[in-house]
Formats: structure tokens, C-alpha cells, sequence
């Protein structure tokens, strides 16, 4: 009945309202339209719930249908309720965006009406350059005041974390959703260091060269300088590292007069000799069908002189280094029986919790571990040490490479503030906050070196020594797939229900295909 | 307006809203299947699904997952319709209750499988070991084939209220006239039930069937929470093998033939089931 906004001819005469009256007269429209979709969601739930599911369903749906009609018209009541004292200049912007001749202005205006009614933070800006990024939950908090110094030392930046859920899995379907639908949800991008070939190859990033040069990337580990570029260019920098490691029982090997091995032969016989199943294992790793399974094998069949690509760059999965060297794995859970039977369930946290309540002398996890095992309830507190993972006999170690660091979306408006973030929070002073706040093993060289972090984790000149020789995974556009395959292979292997030489070589022809695709 | 015409009438919004969700995004998947990254490639993805093991594999896991699940619901369902027939003392609470496992969210369900199957803390195993079935922990979910037995059995102790209810439906529709007639003419128990039960159940067994069945065939959630497709790979059905194809091989073509295939296997089912059931009608 309102032919335009605050004339209404009911009947055909022509009534002014005043604008608040309808201002109030439509929020309570709306309200009511909300209440009453409320209402009848409530009421179809209960009678789903007392057994009349399809009659229940019905009404739920039509109150769900009747809240998504009633939520745009609260929102629009409210926007124009909004922007009805203010005029034109009070919401211009000098840094407007200028658009191409061609575009129809019809398309411009309705973008432009759909970002004012969807998006309720619009008011609250002002001209700051507001930039984001999805993180995982921190519940040291380390992340919110390294942000919180960042914004007082630049006013004009607004910096949002999103708090993302604890499966990295998920965080990175939240953001391949995003960048499927080519939107800038969030301008900057915590990525695993996995994610890289992906995510650049996809054309998602930037490339970080222009003001991240060679000679500042020197500050940072090798590996995970290594693992941050792809086709020549950087993508990403780094954050914070990690890498697989032996953590052992300090006490129980003082006391048998042993050494930490170096090799797998020292290795099993303190094992043997310290466990006692099912009491106290020998040793536990991450053997479940995902990710941290091929972690794990690459570690090992690094630690055989062996790897997923020879030195040629060729693809050599199916080497006889590598054969051996998952057979030794195999020969660990059913020869050698000083893993407990349910190894190839485990992923990180069952390993730690096995070996910090004492029923295991070896685990192989990541640098977390160490905090959480030297916590006060912890009953292994004080007797723990770690060492590179051990490896045959001529041969070295080198962990796998996992971390964190932040890259740039293609899709940003604002990389400028960017850039000045990602330089902020990788700078040493922001890297040792976070560490201390919450746990992050830093990517500087000159932190392993700090007097504050080394009081306040003795162990990290050793874990020094691991980073320098950690490598990263297969950097691959199409690595998601290799792991699955790997990671599936293997799996097979260690339920012994083919030998390693055969998965090793399914898994290497169905490598192949992929590979080859991907150069045709 | 001829009546007829006037029911044209009133279906047409309602095929509108069909055509925007189903209709639409299952051409828009057939469309994409013959693409790769943007670019028209013909049937290459559907013949790399030919040579694809893995593929293979999915499959027969979701068509075993199938064709062991839904019998199994469908016999459970019908026993437990039958039981909660019968006059009793309490009779709305025990309905009520076995609703239960249906209410709950699959997601919520599967999360308490998985500890009741875990092997260090898990109920099962704890039951097991005190009647002395086996002598030590097993790890049901760590070993592919009691791995698919587990996810079974929380399948189907999730869905057969549904099809409970479905049945309990139909048998209320049955009429008492035809039972008397029969027993007056000295049939017993199973002579009843086969006589007019089971053929005048036929549309609720039908709607139980193609609900249960197109649902079976595209199960994610359950096995996506109880063992993510492992151990080796034994227990990923195509869903989940579609699902790791898009988000994280980024293969949106390929996953869209899978899709294409996939439906069209429902598809198939459904008419048969359809066809079969409705072939010639129950006349009295």
C-alpha cells in the first residue's frame, strides 16, 4: 500500500508520516513476522518430537521459510532508519573505486545496494583499511595481542581474526570455498605449508617477491623458505615451523647407562630392552590412514637414503631404499612387536597421550608435544629429552617439514595493509610474543639464539638442529592426491595386507599418472 | 478450467522450486562433467573413471554398504512395526523412545560409536572381554573388514526407527476385517502376515525402500566421522571419494562425472524398486 517511501495512500488519499513513525511501525512488522516464524519452527520441533514427524517437518519449514522472508525486511527497516539524517558527504570516501565505461550502472547500483543491506559493519568503519585472516581457535591468545600491538602502532588498519575450527582439514575447505567463489573474505591467508603448490598453482596468491627479498628470507630457516615457494616465486612467509622428532625417556635410558640412538639398530635394542608390553611399549608414531601417516614414511624412508623423487627429480617411489625402509616400519608393529598392535589407529594426540602417562619409552611427534609433556600434572615431567629421529647405519635424518605461514589472496583490495601485517607479525619481536604466549616455534634463526626463549624452553638449541635439516613434503600442485595415494598404500602395507614392494610400486604407477597429466 | 488443468495449475510452484534445486544443479554437474578446469574435454573423465582403482573400490564399498544396510533395516524395521503394533502397557513411550536414534544428529551418533568401538576405552570391547569372547582389546576401527562391520551396525541402529515409523504407518491403514476374515477361515500366524500383511504393506515398503536405499547410496556423514574412508581405504564410499576429489584435489570435473555416475545408479534403483513394487496392484 506505500506507493513510496513515507507517503501512503491508503484508500487514495495521500497521508505524510513521519519517518520515525514508520520506521517503528516497520520494525514492528517485521519483529512480529520474525516472532511468528519463531513461533512456528518451535511449534513444528515439538511435534516432531511427540511423533508427528512429516506434519512437524512441514511447519518448521514454513516458519524457517517465513523468518528468511521477514530478516531482509528487518534489515532494510533498519538501514534506511540508518541513512535517513545523513547526506551525501557524510558517507563519501576520497578513496572511492573507480569503475571500467563498459560496466552497466545498473549492475554497479545493485552490488552497491547488496553490500549496504548484507553487510551490518558497514557503519561502524569509517575509512580504516580493514584486512582478515581465518585462524585456528588460540587459546593462549598470543595471536590477539600481537594484533592488538600491531593496531596501536597502526591506526589506520583494522586487523580481524577469524577464529576457524581446530581441523586443519576444515580451515582449508573455508578457505578453497572462498576462493572458489572468487571473494575476499579474508585478504590474507594462514596457510599450511602443504597448501602452497595449491593454492598458487590455482592462481589464489600473490607473489610475495617484490617485498620480501632474497637477502630478508636469509633470516629465516632454509626449509621452510624452501617449502613457501613454488615455480621460483614466494607465496608465503613463514610463521611458525615444525618438524617430526624423537622424543625419549631420559630417565629410563640413564638408568639402563644408554645413550639416545643415532641409528635404527640402536634404536630397536634400547626399545627391547626397555619395554615392557603392555605395561610400557618401545615406541609409537602417528600409523592412521591421513596426513601424519605420510609424515611419518617420509621420514623413514629419508632415514634409508631413499625419497619420493630421486636426484634426478624423477619420481622414484618404488626405490629398493624405500621398499626397505617400509618394510623396517612394517617389521616394527609385527616382528618386532615394540609398537602396541593399534599403531595404525594413532595420530598425534594417541601418541602423546601413551607416552606422557609412561607407557612408552620413543615417540615420534611434533615439537607441541614437548610443552604439554613437561606440564605440571604431567607424569613424565622432567624425564623427557628429544633427538632426531634415528636412521640406518651411513645414513642421516631429516625430519619432515610441517608449519605455518601467511600469504596474500588474490582477491584482496587492500594488500598494502597486508604486507605490512605479514611483516609485523613475522618480525622477531611479534614471533617471540607469540611463542611465548602461545607455544609457536618460531622461523627466525635469531630466535633459536634468544636468551628469553631458551629460558623458557631449554630445548630448543636442539630443535634447531632439527629444523636446519628438515625438508619439506613433495611440493606438487596436485599434492593432496600423491598423500592420499601415499598415505592409503601404506596403510596397506602396515595391515600387512600387501607387501611394501607391491604398494610401493601401485602407489608409484598411480603417482606416475598424475605427474604426467599434470606436465601434458 | 477443467479440473485437471486447475491441478497443472496449483503443481506448477512447486515444480518451479524442484527445477531451481534439483533440477538445475544436476544438469549443471552433467554439464561440468565434460570439463576439466573450465575447458570442454568430451568423455575423458569418464573414461579415466574406467581406469580409476580407487573409483572401483568406492563403489563396491557403497554398493556392499547397500545391499547389506538396507535389507537389514528393512527386516529389523518391519520386526520392531510389528512388536509396536500390539496392544501394550506403555505403548506410547516405547514409540516414543525407539524414535530416538533417528532424532539424534547423524554426526552426534557416529562421534558415540566411535568410543563405543574405540579399542583402549571403547564399550564394546569392555563387553567383550568380561563375557571372555576375546581375550584381548581389538581394535575394530584400526582393521578393514570389522571396520565396515562397525559402520554398519551404527547405520542401521540409526535408521531403522525410520523405517519403523514408515511401516507402523501402513499397518495402521490395513483393515481389521480382512485379519477376521482370514482367521474365520483358519489361518494362522505367518499365513496372516504373509496373506495381507506384506502385500498391502507394499507402498510403505516402497517409500521405505527408495528413502533408505538413495540414502545408502550416497552415505557421507556416519563413515566421514566414524573412520574418514580408512583403515587403508576400505571403508570410503564414492560420497567421500567425490568430496576429497572437489575440495581438496580440486578436480571439480572429474568429481562431477563421479556425481553424474552416481546419480544415475540411484536413479536406476529407484525406478527399479519403483517398477517392481507397483507392478500389479493388491485387489481384495
Amino acid at each position: 500500500m506505500c506507493t513510496s517511501w513515507g507517503i501512503c495512500k491508503p484508500f487514495g488519499i495521500e497521508i505524510r508520516i513521519d519517518s520515525s513513525w514508520i520506521f517503528i511501525l516497520g520494525l514492528i512488522a517485521s519483529t512480529i513476522g520474525q516472532a511468528l516464524a519463531f513461533f512456528l519452527i518451535f511449534l513444528g520441533v515439538s511435534q516432531v518430537l511427540i511423533g508427528l514427524f512429516f506434519n512437524g517437518l512441514w511447519i518448521a519449514l514454513i516458519g524457517w521459510f517465513v523468518h528468511s522472508a521477514a530478516t531482509p525486511r528487518y534489515r532494510e527497516v533498519l538501514v534506511k532508519e540508518m541513512l535517513k539524517d545523513l547526506r551525501a558527504q557524510d558517507l563519501m570516501d576520497t578513496a572511492f573505486e573507480t569503475v571500467g565505461g563498459s560496466i552497466f550502472l545498473k549492475q554497479k547500483i545493485l552490488l552497491t545496494i547488496l553490500v549496504v543491506l548484507f553487510s551490518s559493519t558497514v557503519y561502524a568503519q569509517g575509512n580504516k583499511a580493514r584486512i582478515s585472516f581465518l585462524s585456528w581457535p588460540d587459546p593462549g591468545g598470543g595471536f590477539e595481542e600481537v594484533v592488538a600491538d600491531f593496531k596501536r602502532e597502526n591506526p589506520g588498519i583494522d586487523v580481524e581474526i577469524i577464529k576457524g575450527p581446530t581441523s586443519t582439514d576444515l580451515r582449508q575447505d573455508m578457505y578453497v570455498t572462498s576462493f572458489l567463489a572468487g571473494e575476499p573474505t579474508y585478504d590474507m591467508v594462514l596457510m599450511d605449508i602443504i597448501w602452497v603448490p595449491q593454492f598458487a598453482h590455482q592462481g589464489w596468491l600473490l607473489p610475495l617477491d617484490e617485498w620480501f627479498d632474497k637477502e630478508a628470507m636469509k633470516e629465516f630457516l632454509p626449509g621452510d623458505v624452501e617449502g613457501s615457494i613454488y615455480n621460483g616465486r614466494l607465496y608465503r612467509i613463514p610463521l611458525q615451523s615444525d618438524a617430526g622428532m624423537l622424543y625419549y625417556r631420559r630417565d629410563l635410558l640413564e638408568e639402563a647407562g644408554l645413550a639416545p640412538p643415532e641409528t635404527w639398530e640402536e634404536f630397536l635394542e634400547a626399545a627391547k630392552r626397555l619395554e615392557n608390553p603392555p605395561i610400557r611399549w618401545g615406541f609409537v608414531f602417528q600409523g592412521k590412514q591421513y596426513e601424519g601417516l605420510v609424515c611419518n614414511f617420509l621420514e623413514f624412508i629419508w632415514s634409508f637414503g631413499g625419497g619420493v623423487f630421486n636426484e634426478r627429480g624423477q619420481l622414484a617411489l618404488d626405490s629398493p631404499q624405500n621398499v626397505e625402509a617400509l618394510a623396517f616400519m612394517c617389521d616394527l608393529i609385527h616382528v618386532q612387536k615394540v609398537t602396541p598392535p593399534g599403531v595404525t589407529t594413532y595420530e598425534e594426540e594417541e601418541c602423546r597421550h601413551i607416552f606422557q602417562e609412561g607407557n612408552a619409552v620413543f615417540c615420534r611427534n611434533w615439537p607441541y608435544q614437548w610443552t604439554l609433556a613437561q606440564g605440571k600434572r604431567s607424569p613424565v615431567r622432567g624425564k623427557i629429552g628429544i633427538a632426531p629421529l634415528p636412521h640406518k647405519k651411513g645414513q642421516s635424518s631429516h625430519a619432515t617439514l610441517g608449519g605455518w605461514g601467511f600469504g596474500i589472496s588474490r582477491f584482496t583490495r587492500k594488500k598494502d595493509a597486508c604486507v605490512r601485517f605479514i611483516r609485523y607479525i613475522t618480525g622477531p619481536g611479534a614471533q617471540r610474543k607469540l611463542h611465548l604466549r602461545s607455544g609457536v616455534v618460531p622461523t627466525r634463526r635469531s630466535l633459536f639464539h634468544d636468551t628469553g626463549i631458551l629460558r623458557e624452553s631449554p630445548y630448543y638449541a636442539g630443535l634447531f638442529k632439527i629444523l636446519l635439516h628438515a625438508r619439506p613434503r613433495p611440493v606438487h600442485p596436485d599434492y593432496p592426491r600423491i598423500s592420499d595415494i601415499i598415505s592409503r598404500h601404506v596403510h596397506k602395507a602396515l595391515l600387512r595386507q600387501n607387501t611394501p614392494q607391491d604398494v610401493l610400486k601401485r602407489a608409484q604407477s598411480q603417482i606416475e599418472k598424475i605427474v604426467r597429466r599434470q606436465r601434458g | 478450467m477443467t479440473e485437471e488443468k486447475f491441478g497443472i495449475l496449483l503443481i506448477v510452484p512447486a515444480l518451479c522450486l524442484l527445477a531451481v534445486i534439483a533440477l538445475y544443479p544436476i544438469v549443471r554437474s552433467f554439464h561440468l562433467s565434460f570439463t576439466e578446469s573450465g575447458e570442454f574435454v568430451g568423455l575423458s573423465n569418464f573414461v579415466s573413471i574406467f581406469h580409476d582403482e580407487r573409483f572401483r573400490d568406492a563403489s563396491l564399498t557403497t554398493l556392499l554398504f547397500f545391499s547389506i544396510s538396507v535389507p537389514l533395516e528393512l527386516i529389523l524395521g518391519i520386526g520392531v512395526a510389528l512388536l509396536l503394533q500390539g496392544k501394550f502397557k506403555g505403548r506410547g513411550i516405547v514409540r516414543a523412545a525407539h524414535l530416538i536414534p533417528w532424532a539424534l544428529p547423524t554426526v552426534v551418533m557416529a562421534i558415540a560409536w566411535k568410543w563405543i568401538f574405540n579399542d583402549a576405552y571403547g564399550v564394546f570391547n569392555d563387553i567383550l572381554l568380561r563375557l571372555g569372547i576375546i581375550r584381548e582389546p581389538i581394535a575394530w576401527l584400526g582393521l578393514p573388514g570389522k571396520a565396515f562391520f562397525c559402520i554398519i551396525v551404527a547405520e542401521v541402529w540409526k535408521c531403522v526407527p525410520f523405517v519403523t515409523i514408515i511401516i507402523l504407518a501402513g499397518l495402521q491403514s490395513i483393515p481389521r476385517e480382512l485379519y477376521e476374515a482370514l482367521s474365520v477361515d483358519g489361518a494362522g500366524y505367518w499365513q496372516r502376515f504373509r496373506l495381507i500383511t506384506l502385500p498391502l504393506l507394499r507402498p510403505a515398503i516402497l517409500v521405505a525402500l527408495i528413502f533408505r536405499g538413495t540414502q545408502a547410496l550416497g552415505v557421507f556423514d556416519s563413515i566421514w566421522v566414524m573412520t574418514g574412508g580408512g583403515p587403508a581405504g576400505s571403508t570410503e564410499p564414492i560420497s567421500l571419494y567425490i568430496y576429497s576429489t572437489v575440495f581438496r584435489y580440486l578436480n571439480i570435473g572429474y568429481a562431477s562425472s563421479m556425481v553424474t555416475i552416481a546419480f544415475l545408479f540411484s536413479l536406476l534403483f529407484a525406478c527399479i524398486v519403483y517398477f517392481v513394487l507397483t507392478r500389479r496392484p493388491v485387489e481384495y
